[in-house]
């Protein structure tokens, strides 16, 4: 403890009290509120960009021309650009809302607000003071300051009336509420408000990544807290309230070790032994030893494959990835005649490697992640699956089998119950509907007559 | 390169709204608006010399369209072969163009919410047709074509037998709807019909005069300040700080 008392102004301190709160750290930023930062940031950053190069007319734009063309030609067309700015500006406001909707008591009540935006006697004298140091006319100590110091504050001020602002103007005109009038208003709004934030924001941007005092501010974005000799510098005022808090919790707890009959009993919380642990409902999932309900399972093939179509423009398969590693097997020992065959060349063109597929990959993949549902489970070991009456030799004969007759039949059929019946059943194939009711009604026969073989 | 143009004669023209009827269907514009109308111009003069007849007004694709520099988002735009086309896409209903045509030849389409007008049937054109209201004209006074095309009807018409813009000393935007007709019957339409001086709207002159200014002074300002900070910061050198 580097103080007997705690201050009221700031004093000089010694080499070992700076060293001894240089090493320690105190909690700024929850990481909610860091990842709404960077969130925002990266929204803005983006939102600028293409915002820019949306503003074409002669009259009103600022961007020159060649921005213009780069952005529309990385976009595709200008229509795009408009779709990527509109959507990303309604998930920008969604994100917003659902931590106002979730967080308001934490993040939008009176006394936070007072606290993190509200502007003092001293906040507007450290203005002054820091513009006249940084403008090198002024050697003046600056005035003790919050948890935000009153640069940070009028920012914010700015960003809390501008931001709906902003929102409310943009879906003005992305969904033309109101009337043309309005929407002709809302254009000009939005560029106003978004240039007085942007003008707001170089200097934000610039204390945070440039100036050098500020430097642990900008690491509290990302670690979430800052050293104390800083706290204790550029926040002073909120130094004191954690320290006072820190000596409140002190004494309550000594209180309780003496045994003595504390007379205001601090919150539970504060004096509870810290519980272990708990993991996360997620992780619990994860670790289940049990397998999942099908229809989870289900559900989440059906979004794997969306997935798929949407990332790769194709569906899932498996047959079509062991024929290509068939072929690559093959066109190792006779590339001539895998060219020549009529089958073989679909998929082997000499000088392209018949590996360079989707396929192939998903493959490996889905064995990867299999391997490690099992090891989250604890279900990872060598075993043979086979009914109890035949022997393993009897298993191996009938899974070669089995997997040659499905192999042929789903090159046949030109696909697997993956490639075909899913793929093919998820853009309304007709021979995919053909096909899974086939597999059925054959299944149903078949294991009629193999049932001996599992029961 | 082209110059698409039409002409209208009004001595052929009977009045009829064929055009009008065609336009809507065809692009299926809401009731109770058009991206063409027929209007009628006076009767004007003393009897037994009384002069009146039909006049044509559609979206002129003026050859320097106030229309264009009036779009905020560049969704009105002219191509290559000179029509002024929209772009649904990238309209957002804002209407400045509406108040910026002269000719009042946009409206704010209720049901899309995004500006609609003439394209000189862009999509049929594309496809080697003629414009709907050209075929359908039962008096086959409409005549479409390229005007720099010497051996079109339209450049025939226009340089050889004189049809006329509809234009003013104070509104010479280079429209490219001619007029043919007997003079008296053009003078008298064109008279009734001359384009009002073009507006931009109150928002948009504030956002171009004072806003866009203001902000861009804000901004330059603030990048001016924080280059000297910066250049302080230099000069100082970091060491100074280091806590």
């Amino acid at each position: 403890m580097p103080f007997e008392t705690l201050p009221i102004e700031p004093v000089i301190l010694s080499a070992e009290q700076a060293e001894v709160m240089a090493q320690r750290q105190l909690k700024k930023h929850h990481v909610a509120i860091i990842l709404l930062h960077w969130f925002n940031a990266t929204v803005w950053l983006l939102e600028l960009a293409t915002g820019g190069a949306l503003i074409s007319s002669v009259f009103y734009r600022f961007a020159p021309g060649w921005y213009l063309e780069m952005l529309t030609s990385m976009f595709g067309s200008r229509a795009n650009l408009l779709r990527f700015h509109i959507v990303l500006g309604v998930v920008w406001t969604t994100v917003f809302f659902v931590y106002g909707i979730f967080g308001h008591r934490t993040y939008l009540k009176m006394e936070i607000l007072q606290r993190e935006v509200g502007l003092d006697a001293d906040d507007w004298r450290w203005l002054r003071v820091r513009l006249l140091r940084i403008l090198g006319k002024s050697r003046e100590h600056l005035p003790p300051q919050g948890i935000y110091n009153a640069g940070q504050k009028l920012f914010a001020v700015m960003i809390y009336i501008m931001i709906p602002v902003i929102m409310l103007t943009g879906m003005t005109m992305a969904f033309h509420w109101f009337g043309p009038a309005a929407i002709r208003w809302a254009i000009v709004v939005h560029f106003a408000a978004v240039g007085m934030v942007v003008s707001g924001l170089m200097v934000h941007v610039y204390m945070g990544a440039v100036f050098p005092e500020e430097k642990p501010a900008f690491f509290s974005m990302i670690t979430g807290t800052v050293n104390e000799l800083f706290a204790y510098r550029h926040h002073f005022k909120w130094w004191r309230e954690v320290k006072m808090q820190e000596k409140q919790w002190e004494q309550a707890w000594e209180r309780e070790q003496s045994g003595e009959p504390a007379a205001p009993s601090p919150p539970a919380e504060l004096t509870a032994p810290p519980s272990p642990p708990q993991p996360s409902a997620l992780m619990r999932a994860l670790r289940a030893r049990d397998y999942w309900p099908p229809y989870i399972a289900g559900a989440g093939l059906g979004l794997t494959l969306l997935a798929t179509f949407f990332v790769m423009g194709q569906g899932l398969g498996a047959s079509g990835g062991f024929t290509r590693y068939l072929v690559a097997i093959l066109s190792l020992f006779a590339p001539g005649y895998t060219a020549a065959s009529a089958y073989w060349s679909n998929y082997y063109q000499p000088g392209h490697s018949p590996l360079l597929d989707f396929l192939v990959f998903e493959i490996i993949g889905a064995a990867i992640g299999g391997l490690v549902s099992g090891w989250l489970s604890g279900r990872l070991k060598f075993t043979v699956d086979k009914g109890p009456r035949i022997s393993r030799r009897t298993r191996y004969l009938l899974a070669t089998g089995g997997g040659v007759l499905t192999g042929f039949g789903a090159r046949l059929a030109r696909g697997c119950t993956s490639g075909l019946a899913l793929s093919g059943g998820a853009v309304l194939s007709a021979g995919a509907f053909v096909f899974m009711l086939a597999v059925f009604a054959a299944g149903f026969m078949g294991a009629y007559f193999m049932r001996r073989y599992w029961l | 390169m082209a110059r698409y143009a039409m002409v209208i004669d009004l001595q052929k023209c009977v009045g009829c709204q064929a055009c009008t009827v065609a336009c809507n269907s065809e692009w299926e514009v809401p009731v109770g608006y058009a991206r063409t109308h027929v209007h009628y111009a006076g009767p004007a003069g003393v009897i037994p010399h009384l002069v009146a007849g039909p006049y044509v007004a559609q979206c002129n694709h003026c050859s320097h369209p106030t229309c264009v520099r009036a779009c905020p988002t560049g969704a009105t735009y002219q191509t290559d072969q000179g029509s002024v086309v929209v772009n649904r896409d990238l309209c957002i209903g804002c209407g400045f163009c509406v108040e910026a045509c002269p000719y009042g030849a946009r409206f704010l389409d209720p049901v899309r919410n995004k500006v609609d007008k003439c394209d000189f049937c862009a999509a049929r054109v594309e496809k080697g047709l003629q414009p709907a209201c050209v075929i359908t004209c039962t008096a086959h006074a409409k005549f479409f074509g390229d005007l720099e095309d010497a051996s079109s009807s339209v450049s025939q018409m226009v340089y050889e037998k004189g049809a006329r813009r509809n234009e003013t000393p104070a509104v010479h935007i280079g429209p490219n709807v001619y007029y043919l007709g007997r003079k008296a019957n053009v003078d008298l339409a064109l008279a009734s019909f001359a384009p009002r001086p073009p507006r931009l709207a109150a928002p948009g002159r504030f956002w171009r005069d004072a806003v866009k200014p203001l902000v861009l002074a804000a901004i330059g300002a603030t990048f001016l300040g924080q280059a000297i900070a910066f250049f302080n910061q230099l000069v100082k050198g970091e060491g100074q700080f280091d806590d």
